[in-house]
């Protein structure tokens, strides 16, 4: 009976709850209609706002961009309109002409884009960049990271410094970028310290940033020590672009390191960087290797590759995996005359999947 | 209180702790949607794409299409992947034993000839008939495979073979794409500096009614058909609300077989696209992260939100409910494949969350919704009408509109694919009546997918496309 009792009352109050439950969602879809509908609504009187203020600011970065002085000095005043100036109080208009000047000043250089710096000063707006580099939300810091870097202001570059190992992934890529930006090779110091790692996304950046730039000879032995995997990584990457022979050791000894990661980008930037030995430092760790480096090195071998390696190269024919079956024919092939005989005539002894590897590769030498 | 009250009241109430739980499971996806959501816009605003469409250091990627019975517009569909921004790229047709010219029509067009070919059986595969390349170098990118029929998993298992690149991306040959779709998908590989991104999922969108010209979407427009327009909502609902809460929380067990991109290495490691199940998207996915686990490897599967997919959507309920059997029993396959991993800790937040949602939300819930019904209906019938229960009905219907409308919420905060406000207001409309019209038939087809799976009926399903062109007459 006292069971009973308590299931009815627990009955009762799940009666209430369930009522409560579809009141509150009841309410829900209709608070969220009327938020939706007010939106698009509220949405489209700003559009055509934003399209107001989008002249106007079009009008004032014109101004900037041919303004007919030949030289600007620092005191130089471009003309700003009243309404404009007094558009500057709004934060929504200032975002928007923000964004405007870095767009034109990506696209242009030269005396216009010093003329569009020239405009973002007189106007104030690198002082609320500075601000927002305080501001708790990363997507706010790395903009304005961002749009200091792109606006060339460079006697910020020891502040932004600070961010290059920011916890925020966004954050520390823009301030490493920045860093580049405007030291080029030197801006690379932030690589000695930061302990966060460097995605590949940040690296193909840094080196689209440097390509622009002469070679340098700047010092890199401390970073193929580095803790940070990635940081030997972009090192090895800059080894290769830059073809600095002279760190050849360096590469070697990255193929001994715990991260199969560098050893993988080690064994690539042998490729362009190798000596008479490369081959047989490869061979030695082959099989200690994961199949994807062991693929990676026998690529390699196809490009350095000579007659010592021939019989290296044949024995591979004799694994179980297909592709280390083909890799090694294909680089049997292109390494020597030598090296394309002795496939043929290992074809010649060898089981039905070695001949049609040979095929294959005769077809892909004959395309 | 008599005994046959007291048990009323329990199923009552079971069922109603049960919708309790969805709607916490629902108002959670809605918050972490939210969540990465904006994270990823605003991470996207500093993307500059320009700088992966020139780089040397792209990640090679290679394109899977598997294609059975689709000459009718292969050669349009080929010439529209040929024309994809992606530096680093080739494109695999797979020609699954078609009874059609498909075949015939692609050595035409692009000028192809059979090449001396060694395919590699990394993962086990039904015979390769022949491989084709094109004579004319601007087609370089192609390579067409003919193989004797085996089924979707099985030619995609012929293309991870076949592939020479590190990542491969598997769509269906007549969706459309994005022409920037590979770089945006490329991207989420090369942010994995602590743990591996092993594969990477992207929005698929309903083309049904859209302008599609020369391979390439022209104009966005709502469906102008009843079905796949209640699939446009069904759609959003599921790629931006549910895809994004569980990415957010690395627990994304399925990305669709229509457009996702994969770690070749991982795939080949863990043994390919499974043969035996209709689901083998969603079941690839889950044996790739049930490999990490094991290995105790840092791993993520990547999802991005931007329309990227563009598909046709089934037009009738014949066709859908097809489609829709195939789902469940796919889902049921996977599920009884790695039943290990439920509630298993050694398997994280897939074996604690992932997995049960799947199991009790995404398999149990049509089979509750049916019996709910169905019962409620016999107490009707039999004078018995529980109030609480119709109530508890209500409550799920108005839960469903709910999570609807939140959806096309997000929809018009983030992407806003339909900017008139008319269009807005018809996928409302759409909200309000598909529990009624929509949801009955999608809870029904899944219960005959559990019954075609008790009875061992595993066919795919034929599905038959209207095609773009066909559409545009339509319309």
């Amino acid at each position: 009976m006292v069971i009973k009792a308590y299931l009815l009352t627990s009955f009762n109050i799940a009666w209430h709850i369930q009522n409560i439950i579809l009141a509150g969602i009841i309410l829900l879809i209709l608070g969220l209609l009327v938020y939706m509908l007010s939106y698009m609504y509220f949405k489209s009187i700003y559009d055509k706002k934003f399209e107001k203020w989008s002249l106007i600011s079009d009008l004032l970065i014109r101004k900037a961009i041919f303004y007919d002085d030949d030289e600007i000095e620092d005191d130089t005043l471009i003309p700003v309109t009243a309404r404009a100036e007094k558009l500057m109080h709004n934060k929504y208009f200032r975002k928007l002409l923000v964004t405007e000047i870095i767009s034109a000043k990506k696209n242009i250089t030269g005396i216009s884009a010093d003329n569009l710096k020239h405009l973002y000063v007189q106007l104030g707006l690198e002082k609320y960049a500075l601000n927002n580099l305080t501001s708790s939300r990363w997507y706010i810091k790395a903009r304005a990271v961002q749009e200091l870097t792109i606006m060339d202001m460079k006697e910020f570059v020891d502040q932004l410094y600070s961010y290059t190992d920011d916890k925020n992934d966004l954050v520390r890529m823009e301030a490493q970028s920045a860093l580049v930006q405007f030291n080029g090779f030197d801006g690379l110091r932030f690589l000695d310290t930061i302990t966060y790692p460097i995605s590949n996304w940040q690296q193909i950046k840094l080196l689209q940033q440097l390509s622009h730039l002469p070679p340098s000879d700047i010092d890199m032995s401390i970073w193929f020590k580095s803790p940070n995997s990635s940081v030997i990584v972009l090192a090895l990457k800059l080894a290769r672009n830059y073809h600095r022979f002279e760190l050849h050791d360096d590469i070697i000894s990255c193929l001994d390191h715990s991260d199969p990661w560098v050893r993988f980008e080690a064994i690539q930037c042998l490729t362009e960087i190798y000596t008479d030995e490369t081959s047989d430092h490869l061979i030695s760790r082959f099989l200690n290797e994961i199949l994807k480096n062991q693929l990676a090195m026998i690529k390699v071998m196809q490009t350095i590759g000579t007659d010592r390696d021939v019989l290296f190269l044949l024995d591979l024919l004799t694994y179980d995996s297909d592709e280390i079956k083909i890799f090694a024919a294909r680089a049997l092939a292109q390494t020597s005359k030598n090296g394309l005989d002795s496939l043929l005539e290992y074809s010649g002894k060898a089981d039905q999947s070695i001949n049609e590897i040979v095929m294959h590769i005769k077809g892909e030498i004959a395309a | 209180m008599s005994w046959q009250t007291f048990i009323l009241h329990f199923f009552t109430y079971g069922i109603l702790l049960y919708s309790l739980i969805l709607l916490i499971c629902y108002v959670l996806i809605g918050a972490f949607s939210i969540s990465e959501t904006r994270s990823y816009l605003h991470k996207n605003s500093f993307t500059d794409y320009r700088l992966l469409a020139s780089s040397t250091e792209t990640p090679s990627m290679s394109i899977l299409a598997p294609a059975y019975n689709e000459g009718a517009n292969i050669i349009e569909n080929v010439r529209s992947l040929l024309s994809l921004h992606y530096n680093n790229l080739e494109v695999i047709i797979i020609n699954d034993g078609s009874k059609d010219d498909s075949l015939e029509k692609l050595i035409r067009a692009y000028d192809m000839y059979k090449v001396d070919f060694f395919v590699g059986q990394q993962v086990k595969t039904k015979p390769v008939r022949g491989v084709y390349k094109s004579y004319n170098p601007v087609y370089r990118k192609l390579i067409v495979i003919d193989k004797e029929n085996g089924g979707k998993a099985d030619a995609l298992n012929v293309g991870v073979n076949i592939a020479s690149n590190d990542y491969f991306v598997c769509i269906d040959v007549d969706c459309v794409l994005e022409q920037d779709a590979l770089l945006k998908l490329a991207k989420p590989f090369l942010e994995g500096a602590n743990q591996r991104v092993i594969a990477a999922g992207g929005v698929v969108r309903i083309a049904n009614s859209c302008v599609i010209e020369g391979g390439r979407l022209v104009k966005v427009n709502l469906p102008k058909q009843f079905l796949p327009r209640i699939q446009t909502l069904e759609y959003i609902r599921a790629f931006l609300l549910s895809r994004m809460a569980w990415t957010k929380l690395n627990g994304l067990l399925l990305i669709s077989g229509a457009f996702g991109a994969f770690d070749r290495e991982i795939v080949i490691n863990c043994g390919g696209y499974n043969t035996n199940t209709v689901g083998e998207d969603m079941e690839l996915v889950v044996r790739m992260r049930r490999y990490m686990e094991e290995r105790d490897e840092p791993y993520k599967v990547a999802f991005i939100p931007d329309p990227l997919c563009w598909t046709e959507a089934p037009s009738t309920f014949k066709i859908l409910g097809r489609q829709r059997n195939r789902w469940t029993r796919g889902t049921i396959e996977t599920l009884r494949f790695h039943k290990v991993m439920l509630f298993n800790p050694r398997y994280g937040i897939l074996g604690m969350l992932s997995y049960p949602y799947w199991l009790f939300f995404e398999f149990l819930a049509p089979i509750i919704e049916f019996f709910g019904t169905i019962g409620l209906i016999i107490y009707c019938f039999t004078y018995a009408i529980n109030w609480s229960a119709i109530l508890i009905m209500i409550g799920v219907l108005c839960m469903g509109i709910l999570y609807s409308i939140f959806a096309i919420m997000m929809e018009v905060l983030t992407y806003n694919q339909y900017k008139e406000r008319k269009d807005i207001l018809r996928l409302v409309g759409v909200a309000i009546l598909e529990p009624f019209i929509f949801h009955p038939f999608v809870v029904w087809s899944a219960i005959r997918g559990n019954i075609d799976l008790i009875r061992k009926r595993n066919s795919w399903g034929e599905m038959t496309r209207q095609g773009f062109a066909a559409e545009k007459k339509v319309s």
